[in-house]
This record gives C-alpha cells, structure tokens and sequence, in this order.
C-alpha cells in the first residue's frame, strides 16, 4: 500500500470527565509529514490512541483514507493501515521473543532487515523484557517499519527517539524523513521535528498548527 | 516393590495413573494461560461457581457435576469483556467469586438440599476417579495442546501485552474468550481428580516452575509440560510406594522442585549486552 490521507474533524476525547482532546481538526495528505510536539499530558498520545481505536470514547469524526471505522471488524482493519510506535513500550508480564515482536508486523523479513539496520538484529531471541530501553524502541521501531512494508500507508509514531542514544536520534529522523508513507510523529526531538514538512502543537488538548 | 505390582493391578490406581497422564498434557498448558492473563485466583472463583452449578443440579434433577462444568464454562466466557478494562480480569474473578458462593448458600438454603452432599462432591480424590472425569480430561488432552499450536503465535502477543496483539491483527476478544472457557472447563474437570484445594497442583505449579525457565511462550509451554508430567507421576508414584496420601503427596513434591527452580539463580534473563552486535546472543534462551 501506499500513502494514506488521515483526516480529524471536531475530535474530542475524554478520560472519564476529563477532556484530554478537545475539537481537534487536521487534514494530512498522502505522504504528509507532521511533527506533533507540546506540553506534557496536553493530549497527544490519547489522539494517536484514538486512531488506532484503542481509546473509543471520543466524539467527532476520524478518517483514515477516508473511511471511518465502524465495528470490531472496522477497527481491525484500521489497524492494519495504520503503523503504530507506542510512547510506553510494553516490556510485558509475560515473555516475548524480539523475534515474534518483529514478526507480529506482518512482514517479519522486512522488520528483521530494520532491526539488523537499527543495531538490535543480534537480539532477535532475546525476551523483549530483557533490553535496555533504547533497544526496546529501536525493536518497536523496526516492528512499525515492517508493518509499513507490510501496507500499512500511515505511521503514528509516539516518541520513538525518546530513549535513543545522539547516533540513534539522527538516524530514526533520517529514516522517517525518507519514508514514502504518511507520518505522524509525536516528538520533544529538535531533530526530529526539522524533518517533518509540518508541525502542529498541544496545547491543554487543543491543536495548532505551526508550520 | 511387589506391592506396587499389586497396587498397579488395582482398577481404581490404572484409572488414576491414565487421569494423571491426560491431565499432565492440557492441565499445565492451561497453568501457562492462568499465568499469562494473570487470574491466578480463577481457581477459587470457579470453586465456588462449580458449587453452585452443583446446587443447581440438586435444585433441577439434572446431573450436579455437568450442570457445574456448563455453569464454569458460561460464566468464565462471560468475563471476557471484563478483559478489556484496566482493572483486567483478576478483579473480575474476586467478584466472580463471592457471588457464586454467596448464590450458591442461598440457593442451597432455598432449596432444602443438604448443603454437605453439595460440598462433598467438590472434594474428589485422585483414588476415586471415575470414567466421566477420565473423558472429561481425554477431551482437553485432545483440545489444549491443539489450541496452543494452532494459536501460538496470536497467544504469546495476547499473553504478552493486550494493546500489542489488538494492533497485529489478533482477534483479542474471541481468543480471551476461548481462553477463559477453556480455563474454567479444565479446573471443573480437574476439581474431580484432585479435589479443589489441590488443583493449583495440577495446572499453576508446572506453569510456575516454567515461568522461571522458559524465555518465550513456546519454552514455557514445553517446561510446563515435562514439569507436569514429572510431578504427577512422581508424586503419585512416591505416594504409593510409601502410602501416602496421593494429593498432598503430589502438591509437595511439586511445590519443592518449584521452590528449588526459583531458588536456583538464573543467568538468562538481563544480561547486559550493547546494541551494536551483531551475531545471535549466546545467552540467548537455548530451549529451541
Ligand atoms: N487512562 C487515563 N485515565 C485518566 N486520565 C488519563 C489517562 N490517560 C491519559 N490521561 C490524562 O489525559 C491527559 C492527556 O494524556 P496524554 O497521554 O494524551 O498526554 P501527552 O500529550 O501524550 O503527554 P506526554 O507528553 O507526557 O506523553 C493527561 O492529563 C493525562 O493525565
Ligand atoms: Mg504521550
């Protein structure tokens, strides 16, 4: 697959009572890509979340290549349009192989190719809860790419050079400035963000555009 | 050693040892599951569900002992949706729990029906085993093992981290769902060949001791099994060559060898290792 349109319109969500995202708007072409950076808990991870489906009690309206998930089945199919980097990698209660972390991308040949390339293919049968923590996002990072090899058409991408050593910044920017895809990529990463053709900003669940 | 020929003439041992043989391949693998979602208490809950699924029975006229193994199934898949929220499922199960005891007392009051002869079914013992337990132990020998190696991959991401496998295309719901089913059918079942105190005996402890050696989902399964099966058939075995009792016999000698496992260090898991190699980690898990 290629590049896909991600299309917010009047999106809010809510933890409870609390208004985390509030009448959010944005439209993202194909091959769009945009920095999303702002104050700590002003709402951002809770949007990525909300595309993916894994927050559900938001209102407005999220469209991925326009289409609006409705139903289990719906959802599972964004999933598989939508490359995903979480901000908390899980290190898990229970073991995983990096193995069959990159292998859960769907395309386990390509995410072992990004895993040897990000320096963590000598850890391919270590349990996931056994790496550093910059290894564990350089592991998800190479899971994501493989889901994009997969077909996935748009990566949310939640922080991932926030454990990275300087060498590891540089290149995960280098390696989102030249994927084809649509890409949203949550960062407080100067270096990152100067990648990105756009960048919007957080502030207490509203968002702005910036650049 | 010629007792134990004589003890091993004995219908009622053969019954008991092929229990234990078909209760060694599904009972340790469900152990593993228990682990995993992290509902180690689901054996009180499905005690107490399996009295009142018993209470039932004595209330209808229908067989107490499958009216407790649908009741376990039902209510187990039921707590499926619990799942999703981030108290999880132990929470659940503690509800589960006092519920069931608490309509099983009242039903059981209501009904007239002698509340001891609902408790005595409960207390099974490895000795009086009998065919339907046998069956009901042959069915989940056949579904488990089949269950792990059809789904293996779906249940070391759902077992690892729920948000990870709904995000690789796993159909989280359905498979809890299974799980859990499948979950309490093999404790109602296991309830009748222990008795209800010792079932953790059967399925926790090999999954424990497991736990402690198996760096993926696939080495547990297989240390779960050998576990299982040593402690069973040691156990059982030791009990009868000094008469002793078979179920507490059979938890001991487990619960030991796991104390041991956990007490031995183990030099797998975190060892320190840079980013930049590039060749297989030699500490890597070397059960493949
Ligand atoms: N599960 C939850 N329950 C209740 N409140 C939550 C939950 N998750 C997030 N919040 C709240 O929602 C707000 C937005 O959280 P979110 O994680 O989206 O922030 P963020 O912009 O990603 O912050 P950070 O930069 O620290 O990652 C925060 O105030 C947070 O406390
Ligand atoms: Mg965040």
């Amino acid at each position: 697959m290629s590049a896909i349109s991600l299309s917010l319109s009047g999106v809010t969500c809510r933890h409870g009572s609390f208004t985390a995202v509030d009448r959010v708007d944005l439209d993202l072409a194909p091959g769009d890509h945009l920095a999303l950076t702002g104050t700590n808990g002003s709402g951002k991870s809770t949007l990525l979340r909300a595309v993916l489906g894994l927050h559900r009690a938001f209102t407005g309206r999220i469209a991925v290549s326009g289409v609006e998930a409705k139903g289990g089945s719906g959802w599972a199919r964004r999933r598989t349009e939508v490359a995903w980097i979480p901000q908390r990698q899980a290190a898990g209660r229970f073991p995983l192989l990096v193995r069959e972390l990159l292998a859960s991308s769907r395309n386990a040949e390509a995410a072992v190719r990004a895993a040897v390339d990000l320096s963590v293919g000598g850890l391919l049968d270590r349990p996931v809860a056994s790496l550093s923590g910059g290894q564990l996002q350089r592991a998800y990072l190479a899971r994501a790419l493989g889901q994009l090899a997969a077909g996935a058409g748009l990566l949310l991408a939640d922080e991932p050079t926030a454990a990275l050593d300087f060498d590891g910044q540089a290149q995960v920017a280098r390696v989102l400035a030249e994927l084809p895809m649509t890409v949203v990529v949550i960062t407080h990463d100067r270096v990152v963000a100067d990648v990105c053709g756009r960048v919007a900003e957080m502030a207490a669940g509203r968002l702005r555009e910036v650049r | 050693m010629n007792e134990l020929g004589v003890l091993l003439d004995l219908p009622s041992v053969r019954l008991a040892i092929l229990a234990l043989l078909l209760g060694s391949l599904s009972l340790p693998v469900v152990g593993v599951f228990i682990v995993g979602l992290d509902i180690m208490p689901v054996r009180f809950a499905m005690m107490h569900v399996a009295l009142l699924g018993i209470a039932l029975g004595f209330l209808t006229g229908l067989d107490p002992l499958l009216c407790a193994l649908v009741l376990c199934a039902v209510t187990g898949g039921a707590l499926t949706p619990m799942a999703r929220s981030s108290a999880g499922l132990s929470g659940a199960m503690g509800l589960l729990m006092t519920l069931a005891i608490a309509a099983a007392l009242m039903l059981l009051s209501v009904s007239g029906v002698n509340a001891n002869g609902a408790f005595e079914l409960l207390w099974g013992s490895i000795l009086a085993t009998r065919p339907f337990d046998v069956a009901a132990l042959a069915v989940l020998a056949g579904v488990v093992p089949v269950l792990y190696w059809l789904r293996r991959r779906d249940l070391a991401l759902l077992l690892h981290d729920r948000e990870l496998a709904l995000c690789s295309g796993v159909a989280v719901d359905r498979l809890t769902l299974i799980l859990l089913v499948i979950i309490s059918l093999a404790i109602a079942s296991a309830i009748r060949l222990t008795g209800a105190l010792l079932v953790d005996a059967l399925t926790l402890l090999p999954a424990l001791a497991a736990r402690r050696v198996g760096g993926s989902l696939a080495a547990m399964i297989r240390w779960s099994l050998v576990f299982g099966l040593a402690f069973n058939v040691g156990g059982f075995f030791l009990a009868l060559l000094f008469d002793l009792p078979p179920g507490p016999t059979l938890v001991l000698v487990g619960g030991v060898v796991t104390l041991l496992i956990h007490a031995v260090p183990t030099y797998r898991k975190g060892s320190p290792q840079s980013c930049a190699s590039s060749s297989a980690s030699p500490l890597s898990p070397s059960s493949h």
